[in-house]
């Protein structure tokens, strides 16, 4: 087994009276894909949230690398190599792509930014686009560039959400793909929230499932894709 | 090298002002110009507010009046001399406006807009309510001295020199306002102004450098305000009012305030309508309302935006008409 980066441990976390999360036990290993599904509302985005940083835990911590992280801010976060997309598209729309990743790469306080940019626009086929305007690029190329935002500085875990959503086919394709290719060159660990089962089931190393803020499965996605209790939950006849 | 074209652009400028002082006829026409430069660094204090920060404010008059006063009081009490008070009073409205834009800067929309609101009114109405020290609603006059970094006042107070003075501070606060944008300061604030929460993940902590574009917006008002107090010598409370906030907003908005020259048209694109309608200038803000409805409704980013995409639809056209022409070429 690969050695653990982050562990998210009893995590909780409460709106008023409404559980989101409830006693959450999480694993990623480095250069692995984690594949997280459920149904709508299972809580997925809401633990993405909390291993960030955007809401505060009611109960339970998170540990990176050894370290517990659970009371530092966004920012600190990421500077110790805890990274993240939207469910949304979410990238700097009057920037140009190249000024964006550049400042990104900057940001993260490594010494060959300019090269470490460089690096994630040719890994994500944006090179050529440096000079467009973000919000002149079609959705793919949105998309593309929103995981480029996440991948500058060299992230030990990568947090996506529903990276695929609204793709075509292929472009779901070709960011599966990238991303299969980044856990080994790279070394970056992926947590994959995902509806596409076939790009979950496809490129992930564990697959974990949610249901009403909690874990109800996990393991290799053959065992869960044979789990009668993830079947009835959420595959369905899908699996 | 790259700084090297804005610094030439900039000398240009300037060498422009002086063809201005030779063609202008009239030493009251130069007074009009010098009063559209000042109004245009004011502008540009407020445009470069809206441009950084996506922010809307109708209290920076706080900054372009309160600046007289505080020079004047600085002066009246004889604190210490003018030289120095300049410096001293900009820094210190620079320091405090970083202060309350700390604070300020989290609100968002049109929150904000009211709170700076509020704060403008404050300081008028404590100008008018405290006659001990503003003078109240007579205003103040402030004591200049005779002479000014060595110059005397005779000479800096003649029509050319004035203009001179705010148009050559005029192109050096734009271009220092530019190079600062150009550096990473410029691609942080519009990563922030452009989606706040995707920096603060990209790992950028987003409230100072709002606060930082608030103070130097409120700095660049300053110096306009501080222009057109030694042009008055007079600081009246009328300068602290809400209304000039919102006039000079209006020629941002007609200007344009996706550019810094935006601000700088619009205010110059005002000042020349009302004079040019002299005996009708009463109505010059019914006019120039008029001309907001329109910019908004045809060309939101103003004079400048559409200015700039006339420009570039013209270069598409002539690329892709030599393009054509080269293809037939090739076909024959």
């Amino acid at each position: 087994m690969s050695s653990q980066v982050l562990h998210a441990q009893g995590v909780a976390l409460y709106y008023g009276g409404v559980r989101a999360l409830n006693g959450v036990d999480l694993e990623l290993h480095r250069g692995r894909i984690c594949g997280l599904i459920g149904p709508n509302g299972a809580g997925k985005s809401t633990v993405i949230d909390a291993i960030t940083g955007r809401r505060a835990l009611t109960q339970g911590r998170i540990v990176l690398e050894g370290h517990d992280i659970s009371r530092l801010g966004v920012v600190e976060r990421r500077k110790l190599g805890l990274s993240r997309s939207f469910q949304r598209t979410s990238i700097f729309g009057g920037m140009t792509v190249r000024r964006q990743v550049e400042l990104a790469s900057w940001k993260t306080g490594i010494d060959d930014w300019q090269d470490d940019a460089y690096a994630v626009l040719r890994e994500l086929d944006l090179a050529d686009l440096g000079d467009v305007l973000a919000h002149d690029l079609g959705y793919g190329e949105q998309r593309r560039l929103d995981l480029a935002l996440a991948l500058t500085g060299r992230p030990k875990v990568l947090l996506l959400d529903e990276p695929m959503a609204g793709l075509s086919v292929k472009e779901s394709h070709d960011l599966a793909g990238h991303l299969k290719a980044l856990t080994s060159s790279w070394d970056v660990s992926v947590l994959l929230v995902e509806h596409d089962m076939d790009v979950v089931f496809g490129i992930s190393d564990s697959v974990v499932v949610f249901e009403l803020g909690r874990v109800i499965a996990k393991g290799t996605p053959a065992e869960v894709r044979a789990d009668p209790r993830v079947r009835e939950a959420y595959l369905g006849s899908a699996a | 090298m790259k700084y090297t074209q804005s610094l030439l652009v900039a000398l240009v400028a300037m060498f422009g002002g002086w063809l201005i002082v030779l063609v202008t006829p009239s030493a009251s026409l130069l007074g009009v110009f010098t009063q559209a430069v000042i109004y245009a660094m004011f502008a540009l204090g407020v445009g470069f507010l809206l441009k950084q920060n996506g922010l809307v404010s109708f209290g920076h008059a706080l900054y372009f009046g309160g600046v007289g006063y505080a020079v004047g009081v600085v002066l009246t009490l004889d604190m210490m001399p003018a030289e120095w008070a300049i410096p001293a009073v900009l820094l210190a409205i620079g320091a405090a406006a970083f202060a309350v834009g700390l604070v300020i800067v989290r609100v968002p929309g049109i929150a904000f807009g009211m709170l700076t609101l509020a704060i403008g009114q404050m300081f008028y109405l404590l100008a008018t309510r405290a006659r001990g020290i503003t003078g109240g609603s007579d205003g103040m006059g402030v004591p200049w001295p005779t002479t000014l970094y060595g110059f005397p006042e005779k000479a800096l107070r003649q029509p050319e020199t004035l203009f001179m003075i705010t148009w050559v501070a005029l192109v050096l606060v734009a271009l220092l306002l530019h190079l600062l944008l150009k550096m990473r300061f410029g691609a942080v604030t519009e990563a922030i102004r452009d989606n706040e929460e995707r920096a603060r993940f990209i790992g950028i902590r987003t409230t100072v450098p709002r606060a930082a574009v608030y103070a130097i917006s409120a700095v660049v008002s300053a110096i306009a305000g501080l222009l057109s107090n030694y042009n008055s010598a007079f600081a009246s409370p009328e300068s602290l009012h809400w209304s000039v906030s919102a006039i000079t907003l209006l020629m941002v908005i007609v200007g344009g305030f996706q550019t810094l020259a935006g601000p700088i048209v619009g205010a110059i694109v005002y000042f020349l309508v009302s004079d040019i309608l002299g005996d009708y200038a009463t109505y010059s803000m019914a006019i120039f309302g008029a001309a907001l409805i329109a910019v908004i409704v045809f060309s939101p980013h103003g004079i400048t935006g559409a200015v700039t995409s006339f420009v570039k639809r013209r270069r598409k056209g002539a690329a892709s008409l030599s393009a054509g022409a080269t293809r037939e070429r090739e076909a024959t």
